[in-house]
């Protein structure tokens, strides 16, 4: 028996359908434009795929949870926190703190990026979220692709069990660190996306080998193969010390500067040179500094969000002027086997067109020791990859 | 043999065939051609030169003759003959229809190696290396396989002269083919996974790894292990050493035959490249007719996986063949005995180093080499399947992929160029990779050679 705190946010995903980017704040507009709710019939559709036998959901009362729950025939569920009926933020931290004091082992919700951004407030980095997407516009990587898929992940855990503990062998469901993506919606209205890397929460994600086929991959778990990448990138770092490092967000990242005994912070950007801290929590100015008298430098930096943007707009620090000095060859990309594949497009949009195109077609990005992987690059539109087909 | 119809030429042959009689009664060894003698082997303790005793108790007295015999010819005992019938001469084609697709000016001939009872060229020198055991006395032979295609012809040949025989499996490839551990029963051998715990090598790889996929380089040390632990035991290995390239050659002789009798010469020779043994076979010939001067301008290019790219990133330089350190010391393009490949689907091309002639000749600049990615390589087998009908081995549609850039490039210079590539292998028990191909599910990999430079503080260490 998994014990699963669930919650909808019953607006999530109202502002697609009449034309509006996201809801946050524009809610009577909305419903002025004839909105209809959306998000409970996708949290339905999820429910209806989980295995209910042995979960027991925690949830909150009417549409926040209990109804869809209801509708779906799912009878064991205890209804920790009783909302009011215009649903708000405030409704959702609460809600999540008593599924925190229930002790419930993952929270599954249904919402957008701004229903994660407070759950992960709440939830912080240790009790594993799961998103159902149903809010127009996803870029925290704490969604899952679809309802179904959402579904699978819940009925993979209880099958299964978590990857790494006792008794799971290969086949538990891995934690993997997801980010957790702001956008700013009055930018995003106006035909802009400006993302703010907000943290990283823990979601499930599917285990390190495909299933069904019984194919062993070079997929190991996620800590495995960060620590993989983190020792070449250390080796390289440690050869080359007259190099400027700048390090970008992320645990990855992270993991590097441990093997040099620094603290990295977690969502802002830190140089190494040497061996050893030359800067923290760097902003543009900061870097422009640090790169004077053409200082040799590197970028080393992952990929980020569902969207898998690896110099996004949110990442206001490196400007287009930091990159040039830095050059795109000396950009080291690295990421999780795991978070490659389930990255289905991955992009550069740093402001400047002409800057993002030198990067080529194809990015390489590390994802082990010793090994890289070359994918396409796609504009947000889509991916492309040149067919060989026809020649 | 061409018959024009108003001025059009149709109805052109299509498999060139040599009778049973024509297959070679010499393996051609181009150690003679060569201007300089070769950087011997080293022994992995003394560091000093091996010598015919420190391989004798692996090899047969026969193979290490061979090993190191710098006679240009050597003769194919008429037992090896009787059994290479069951399939050679092996058909050389011209891939017509493969030419109208690409609408280019190349004429493009492939020898197909896939004819051989077990799929592919690995048993030109399987049923070498089982009949002179057999003729020394050995009871069983032990050996290592990548994509199963090795396995599948040692297991064939020490069936025909009556050997019992023991294959470590690389376990990647164990897992994604299960029907070649089939046909290794069927055919009386022993298949198992590897890393194994049968060895020590084998338990100390997955006490550091226990989720390891293996590689060709552990497996090597585990079959080597056996062998050297076992009286009755001698060891053979698929590819990379001087004796197996050197039974490969009936490849390319007999495709030199072949493009005789349509009056051509190939302007380009291409094979894809694990250890080396196809490539090797099938160009070697040819690339002694280049050292003898007699066509100095042929190309001549290997094709290999950018996953494993060991003769384009490789140094060269003296490494162990296998992962443990117990082979004896090779000069070749290698990218490190411990290095582990990633899990491509083309299994027999998961090879840190390479044929240490091959790297010889590639480092002289005799021969050249290409390498690809998965994807754009199974593109290439798909046209290669859609228009010649053939479904190749990943490995082998390296070589296609190769092949169809060159036809491509003569697009565009208008260069009529004739070329030849050996297609090494069928791909009827890969067929989990194609469908892995059509779920999008195959990665891109890469060897980040520049960083991995860096990380080594620019000054590799030679073991
Ligand atoms: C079909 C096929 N082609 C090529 C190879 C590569 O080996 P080599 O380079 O020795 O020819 C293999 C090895 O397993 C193979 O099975």
């Amino acid at each position: 028996m998994i014990r699963v705190g669930f919650l909808i946010n019953p607006i999530a995903g109202m502002g697609g359908t009449v034309g509006l980017k996201g809801t946050d704040g524009v809610l009577a507009e909305a419903l002025r434009r004839g909105a209809v709710p959306g998000a409970a019939k996708r949290a339905k559709t999820a429910l209806s795929l989980i295995d209910g036998g042995p979960v027991h959901f925690f949830t909150c009362s009417g549409a926040m949870g209990e109804d869809a729950l209801r509708e779906t025939g799912i009878t064991s569920f205890t209804v920790v926190y009783r909302g009011s009926e215009m649903t708000s933020e405030q409704d959702t931290r609460v809600a999540c703190r008593a599924f925190i004091e229930n002790n419930v082992e993952l929270v599954l919700f249904c919402g957008g990026d701004g229903t994660a951004r407070v759950i992960y407030e709440e939830a912080g980095d240790r009790l594993p979220v799961l998103g159902i997407p149903a809010g127009v516009k996803m870029y925290s990587a704490v969604f899952a692709v679809t309802p179904a898929a959402a579904a699978g992940l819940v009925n993979a855990i209880t099958r299964d069990g978590w990857s790494g503990r006792p008794g799971s062998g290969h086949t538990g469901v891995l934690l993997r660190d997801t980010e957790v993506v702001d956008v700013d919606e009055d930018a995003y209205r106006n035909g802009e996306l400006r993302t703010r890397l907000f943290g990283f929460a823990k979601s499930p994600g599917l285990p390190g080998f495909v299933q069904g086929t019984k194919q062993v991959w070079e997929e190991r778990e996620e800590e495995r193969a960060k620590d993989d990448i983190a020792r070449f990138v250390y080796e390289i770092i440690s050869a080359t010390p007259e190099i400027l490092y700048i390090l970008g967000p992320g645990t990855t990242t992270s993991a590097v500067m441990q093997k040099f005994g620094v603290e990295k912070t977690l969502l802002g950007f830190d140089a190494l040179k040497d061996c050893r801290p030359a800067g923290r929590d760097l902003n543009e100015k900061d870097m422009l500094a640090l790169l004077e008298r053409g200082q040799k430098a590197r970028l080393v930096i992952s990929i980020i969000g569902a969207q898998g943007s690896v110099l996004g707009r949110g990442t206001q620090q490196v400007s287009p002027d930091v990159l040039k000095r830095i050059g795109v060859e000396n950009v080291i990309v690295v990421a999780t086997p795991h978070k490659v594949r389930e990255t289905p497009l991955i992009f550069i949009d740093t402001g400047d067109t002409a800057l993002d195109r030198s990067f080529g077609n194809y990015i390489r990005i590390i994802t082990g020791y010793h090994i890289a992987q070359r994918k396409g690059l796609g504009l947000p539109s889509g991916p492309e990859r040149p067919e060989m087909t026809d020649p | 043999m061409y018959i024009f119809v108003q001025g059009i030429l149709v109805g052109m042959q299509t498999r060139i065939l040599l009778d049973e009689d024509q297959i070679p009664q010499k393996w051609y060894n181009i150690i003679a051609d060569l201007p300089s003698p070769m950087d011997p082997p080293l022994h992995p303790a003394t560091k000093k030169p091996v010598t015919p005793d420190d391989l004798s108790p692996i090899f047969p007295m026969e193979l290490i003759r061979q090993e190191v015999s710098d006679r240009r010819y050597i003769d194919i005992p008429d037992e090896v003959r009787d059994v290479l019938r069951l399939w050679r001469p092996s058909p050389l084609y011209r891939a017509r229809r493969l030419e109208q697709h690409l609408k280019t000016p190349a004429k493009i001939y492939f020898k197909w190696e896939g004819v051989s009872p077990a799929g592919s060229h690995k048993p030109n020198t399987a049923v070498a290396q089982a009949y002179y055991n057999m003729k020394q006395g050995i009871e069983r032979l032990a050996t290592e396989t990548g994509a199963g295609q090795w396995g599948s012809a040692l297991a064939l040949a020490t069936q025909i002269f009556g050997l019992e025989c023991t294959i470590y499996m690389v376990r990647a490839s164990y897992e994604q083919k299960p029907y070649r551990k089939s046909v290794m029963q069927v055919w009386g051998a022993e298949c198992i996974p590897s890393p194994s715990t049968r060895t020590n090598s084998g338990k100390a790889v997955l006490e550091k790894d226990p989720d390891t996929t293996g590689s060709l380089g552990i497996a090597i040390s585990e079959a080597v292990e056996d062998a050297k632990t076992h009286d009755n035991t001698n060891y053979a290995l698929g590819s990379v050493l001087n004796h197996v390239c050197l039974h490969q050659t009936v490849i390319g002789l007999e495709a030199r035959e072949q493009l005789a009798i349509v009056d051509e010469y190939p302007d380009v020779v291409i094979g894809c490249v694990g250890g080396g043994s196809n490539f090797a076979g099938v160009s070697f010939p040819f690339a002694g007719d280049k050292l003898t001067g007699k066509h100095p301008d042929i190309d001549i290019i290997g094709a290999e996986p950018s996953a494993c790219p060991t003769l384009t990133k490789g140094l060269y330089a003296y490494d162990f063949g296998d992962v443990a350190g117990l082979t004896p010391l090779m000069k070749m393009f290698t990218l490190g005995h411990d290095f582990v490949p990633p899990a491509i689907h083309a299994g027999g091309l998961r090879y840190h180093g390479d044929s240490p002639i091959v790297s010889r000749l590639v480092h002289d600049g005799v021969m050249r080499a290409v390498a690809y990615y998965q994807n754009e390589v199974f593109d290439a087998a798909q046209m290669f399947a859609r228009t010649e009908g053939l479904i190749v081995a990943p490995e082998s549609a390296h070589a296609v992929k190769a092949a169809i850039d060159c036809a491509l490039e003569c697009r565009k210079t208008g260069e009529a160029k004739t070329i030849l590539f050996n297609n090494s292998g069928h791909g009827d028990f890969d067929m989990s990779s194609y469908d892995a191909y059509y779920g999008g599910k195959l990665i891109d990999y890469e060897y980040p050679a520049d960083l991995i430079r860096d990380s080594l503080g620019r000054l590799p260490k030679i073991p």
